[in-house]
């Protein structure tokens, strides 16, 4: 099996590869199966391509040419691997799901897009997230292994074991090669989602340094989820409520991600240290990323059941429309966040809320918000708990017990950028200096 | 009378077309070529004559699923063919006035270039197509 030789694509080639892999494979697998040795094949007919396009041109139907060949590879090591059955005596034999043998009408792969075909496969409930991640951004986002595993920073080869072993459960679950079900697309939408915000969240976590290649993950999941949005079939009647709240969530997911892509530029010093968002310089926001976010949140809240992540878009909307932090409108971000609670007790949730609260209603509120949490053995370790009770303890005028706090939060935190932060705080506090006047209970950084 | 016309190869014989030397020597070029080309004018001549109803080849063996129900249950194995069986590699069916004018088609596969050794070993069986279930019955 050869696994991602093909190196560095920089020039238009590698474009022309990360768009043409995943509709190969999705061909591929369509007409033959084997999802896990058609990945490898699609690999080769790429790394043929990479040897011989350069010599012999660029073929008149790439896509065609890379079928045929990739074709002719999975022939190759379907066989290899039959025979290698043979010798073994554990030919391949796998019992038909139940469900292959009901009425193929709903199911039919035929007028869905391959590449979304694959993506749902890809989140398959068989596979752990981490697994579906990984597959995902392999199958449908067309990246290498070498390229994933550097953004997950783990080595390659168990960046190569993960991903095939998420092949192997795919092929052990019999799932075929087709959207869901419609009782089960509503579920199996959910999982696709998930993985999308995850991954987006992957890159979003760390913006600069050696890290950039974990940004790509940001883009890579929003122009999965613009995919997905294209692609996704519109709701036919008698669907069920399912799909009409997946296309919300769909929407609001994307608007999610493009509204926090928006702060990025400014969320970094020159250091590469993170700058609270009450601190950032909000003309370095993404004003197109802002006004289509904001468009698109717009107009999906009113149509129907709001789901978590149309909530939350709702919300980062707000954030990215108010010309300082003091002028955001805190009052309906925290009824937000209130309603957002109602969809799963979520402790970072109610973290936020503690801190719009504050911000609507005075540090007093917010304090006393915070104090529920503390009993939350899922947060009551965690830095960004005691890091708000320090900001809104120092904003009450509490020096002594913010600065006691930012220690607290300092020595629970693993980031060398946080630590600096917070003990920067702090240091503040026991040694005033002449004071910048700090009204604002700073939030950690998103 | 409707009749289908059945070649066979092995997963071997795909190999030699594709230009792989395995135990039998690979085509060449030209060889695959002057089948192509032979193909395509029977086929012509077939569908102009109003003979032809239509014709396939087969994908090669290693891409077949076979299913069984060995205890009531469908249970699927990949690849059931050994690499030198020979199994089902394309077909025609034919529309004529007798077997006899079938078999004088499927004679016309002899005529077929290709290496000595593939053509000294191809097979083409007729077989007529049963028309209705009480012809089953007979």
């Amino acid at each position: 099996m050869v696994e991602d030789t093909r190196g560095e694509n920089t020039s238009d080639t590698g474009e022309l590869w990360r768009r043409e892999a995943p509709r190969v494979l999705g061909a591929l697998v369509r007409r033959y199966g084997h999802l896990d040795l058609a990945e490898d094949a699609v690999q080769e007919a790429l790394l043929a391509a990479a040897t011989q396009w350069p010599l012999d041109g660029v073929p008149d139907n790439p896509r065609a040419w890379l079928i045929t060949v990739a074709a002719r590879r999975l022939t190759d090591l379907l066989r290899a691997d039959q025979a290698r059955r043979r010798r073994e005596d554990t030919v391949t034999r796998w019992v038909l799901p139940a469900d292959w043998l009901s009425p193929g009408a709903d199911r039919s792969a035929a007028d869905t897009d391959d590449t979304l075909v694959l993506l749902f496969l890809c989140c398959h409930p068989a596979l752990s997230p981490p697994a579906q991640i990984a597959l995902t951004l392999r199958a449908v986002g067309g990246l290498t292994t070498k390229e994933i595993a550097r953004a997950f920073l783990v080595p390659e080869p168990t960046m190569t074991r993960r991903i095939t072993r998420a092949k192997q459960a795919i092929r052990a679950s019999g799932a075929p090669f087709a959207m869901p079900r419609p009782d089960e697309r509503a579920v199996r939408l959910a999982a696709v989602l998930h993985v999308l915000y995850l991954v987006f969240n992957e890159g979003y976590a760390s913006t600069t340094g050696p890290d950039l290649y974990r940004a790509d993950l940001s883009t890579e999941a929003i122009r999965l989820t613009r995919q997905l949005q294209r692609q996704l079939p519109v709701d036919r009647p008698g669907d069920g409520q399912g799909d009409t709240v997946g296309h919300g969530e769909l929407a609001g997911l994307l608007a999610l991600m493009l509204l926090t892509e928006a702060r990025r530029p400014a969320r970094a010093g020159p250091g590469g240290e993170l700058i609270p968002m009450a601190e950032q310089d909000r003309t370095l926001w993404d004003i197109d990323q802002i006004s289509e976010g904001v468009e698109l949140i717009t107009r999906t809240l009113p149509r129907g059941p709001v789901g978590p992540y149309q909530l939350q878009a709702a919300i980062a909307a707000l954030h990215d429309e108010a010309p300082t932090a003091q002028a955001t409108d805190w009052p309906q971000i925290t009824a937000l966040y209130e309603l957002l609670l109602h969809h799963g007790d979520n402790p970072v949730v109610r973290l936020n809320h503690a801190v719009a609260l504050a911000m609507a209603e005075g540090p007093h509120a917010g304090l006393a918000r915070l104090a529920t949490l503390d009993a939350d053995a899922r947060i009551a370790g965690d830095h960004r708990l005691h890091a708000v009770r320090a900001h809104l303890l120092e904003a009450t005028g509490d020096h002594h017990g913010a600065a006691t706090a930012y220690l607290a939060a300092a020595a629970r935190t693993t980031s060398l950028q946080h630590q600096r932060y917070l003990h920067a705080q702090a240091a503040r506090l026991t040694h005033p200096h002449p004071q910048i006047p700090n009204a604002t209970p700073a939030r950690d950084p998103e | 009378m409707k009749y289908m016309i059945l070649t066979y190869a092995s997963q071997q014989d795909y190999d030699a077309m594709s230009g792989k030397p395995t135990d039998r020597p690979a085509w060449s070029n030209e060889d695959f070529a002057a089948m192509g080309e032979f193909m395509t004018e029977l086929n012509r001549d077939l569908d102009e004559s109003g003979a032809l109803v239509e014709t396939r080849a087969l994908a090669a063996p290693a891409h077949t699923r076979r299913v069984t129900s060995p205890h009531g249950q469908a249970v699927v194995t990949d690849g059931p063919y050994a690499e030198t069986q020979e199994v089902l590699a394309g077909y025609w069916i034919v529309e004529c006035g007798s077997f006899d004018e079938a078999t004088r088609i499927a004679a016309r596969l002899a005529g077929c270039p290709g290496p000595p050794d593939a053509a000294a070993r191809a097979v083409a069986d007729v077989r007529p197509l049963v028309e209705g279930r009480a012809e089953l019955a007979m």
